[in-house]
């Protein structure tokens, strides 16, 4: 079972934004160090291409910089919403529709040679039943599954009742889990 | 009846973030088993995937935006101040009457911000931080851009030091020893007197310097030394020794320096200069110790 991903409590998360609101650079560091790699993750599985990603998580660091002294509330939830409005923009931008593609037809594949062959074709195949999934489905998925958050906590960063996230979840899932069994049948055609 | 299954998922999910196995968690709700299983059976396959990691290239890239946003920001807010320096220098230097020549003063100007502001986002990293290897390459810059064989020691120094407060925050955080740091830390303070030549006048008061440095580095592995995994304080010990012997190496160097010359001046009671005799110029090439086996 991986491990939930939040090591920075509440105390040092607040003090780490008094000093970064003070335009402390060491902190920003810190700040940066912690979720640079969440908000990319968060990203990395809702966009086709890794440069995507990569450019997406640079804006996003931008924005957080640029408007924190207006940052209220749960930090999470403020830096998930940017994020997600910032790929909302994105699509916006290039008028791309983020339901239904076909397998392998847009999903950059991972250069990471860190992985092995078949983690890699999980996590293409995952990045692409994921794209298929509505926004909101894919938000609760990564932040579930891949960030390790609650169920509250994301009912916090998304904006709704535990309820409907609880729904949202178990409607993905099935999705996902219909997505997989058509694969595989596929596949088994395939063989055959 | 869906409530029910969403909320029962939800629950056997938390269960399994816990510790419970999909089939402790099916047993409890035997009656959803059959819808339940293949969803917890495709959790247990997402949450086993790899975690994405950005690249470097990227993470640098991403630094150097933060830095610019820094740049501009400081620059911004001193704009009255620029703008009232330029109307004076007008008059006095043509060279600021160039838009080209002033482009490329405010770029370099905006290049030093960019550069400062990464360097001191990265400061604080320890290895495993992502922004690590960040720092590491801002040091070997600092180190490539000093010219004076005295400051390149200094510098030698500091990140002696450094890697020493790195263990200090691995240790904290993780409990083990980084053996490598630990190394690091100690070929730094043996570059600092190899590598470099320190002019004569002030050898005594680097020498001075480096005692310090290294009694302080033998105090604070004395501290973590009990804390340590007992396979571990073996490195520790030859550490802990070899920081003794560099501090004595470096008093005796003190203060056979201070028996030769008083004055530092480099000249004898008559005026003349002064020639080390052979058995301390001999003293002066030793080596700091014998190596460790372990550092090899």
């Amino acid at each position: 079972m991986k491990s939930v991903n939040k090591d920075l409590n509440d105390d040092i998360l607040l003090q780490l934004l008094v000093d970064v609101k003070a335009n402390d650079t060491k902190a920003i560091g810190k700040l940066c160090d912690h979720f640079l790699p969440k908000v990319y993750r968060f990203i990395y599985y809702r966009v086709k291409k890794i440069e995507d990603a990569e450019d997406l998580t640079s804006e996003v660091c931008l924005r957080v910089l640029q408007s924190i002294h207006e940052q209220k509330g749960s930090f999470h939830a403020w830096i998930y919403r940017i994020a997600s409005n910032m790929i909302t923009d994105h699509y916006r931008r290039r008028a791309v529709r983020s339901t239904v593609k076909s397998i392998g037809d847009s999903i950059e594949e991972i250069d990471d040679h860190s992985n092995t062959a078949i983690e890699l074709l999980e996590q293409q195949e995952l990045r692409q039943n994921l794209s298929q999934l509505t926004e909101e489905q894919q938000q609760v998925i990564v932040l579930k599954f891949i960030e390790g958050y609650k169920t509250d906590e994301i009912a916090d960063v998304i904006g709704k009742s535990v309820g409907a996230i609880r729904a949202i979840q178990f409607r993905a899932l099935t999705t996902m889990r219909t997505m997989f069994n058509e694969e595989g049948q596929r596949r088994n055609e395939g063989k055959n | 009846m869906e409530q029910d299954i969403e909320l029962l998922l939800d629950i056997c999910i938390e269960e399994m973030h816990k510790g419970k196995s999909i089939e402790e968690c099916l047993a409890e709700y035997s009656q959803y088993a059959s819808q339940l299983e293949p969803l917890l059976q495709l959790v247990e396959q997402i949450e086993a995937l790899p975690q994405p990691a950005p690249t470097p290239e990227a993470i640098s890239s991403t630094l150097i935006n933060i830095g610019k946003e820094i740049a501009q920001l400081t620059i911004t807010s001193e704009t009255p101040v620029v703008r009232r320096k330029k109307r004076k220098t007008i008059s006095f230097f043509n060279i600021f009457q160039k838009p080209k020549l002033m482009w490329a003063f405010n770029a370099a100007l905006i290049l030093i911000v960019v550069l400062f502001s990464v360097a001191t986002i990265s400061a604080n990293s320890v290895p495993g931080d992502i922004l690590y290897p960040l720092k590491l390459v801002t040091e070997k810059v600092k180190f490539l851009l000093t010219f004076d064989s005295e400051k390149k020691a200094e510098l030698r120094l500091t990140f002696s030091d450094k890697r020493l407060q790195e263990m200090i925050a691995v240790f904290q955080q993780s409990g083990k020893l980084d053996t490598t740091l630990l190394k690091e830390m100690l070929d730094e303070a043996k570059l600092a007197l190899e590598g470099n030549e320190i002019p004569t006048d002030k050898a005594s008061i680097f020498a001075a310097k480096l005692s310090h440095v290294n009694a302080y580095q033998k105090d604070v592995l004395e501290k973590i030394r009990p804390r340590v995994n007992p396979s571990s304080r073996q490195i520790v010990d030859e550490a802990i020794n070899m920081c003794d012997m560099r501090s004595r190496w470096m008093r005796t160097m003190m203060n056979e320096e201070n028996e030769i010359s008083p004055d530092s001046s480099g000249l004898d009671s008559t005026g003349s200069p002064q020639i080390m005799p052979r058995s301390k110029q001999k003293s002066n090439r030793r080596q700091w110790g014998p190596g460790c086996d372990w550092m090899k």
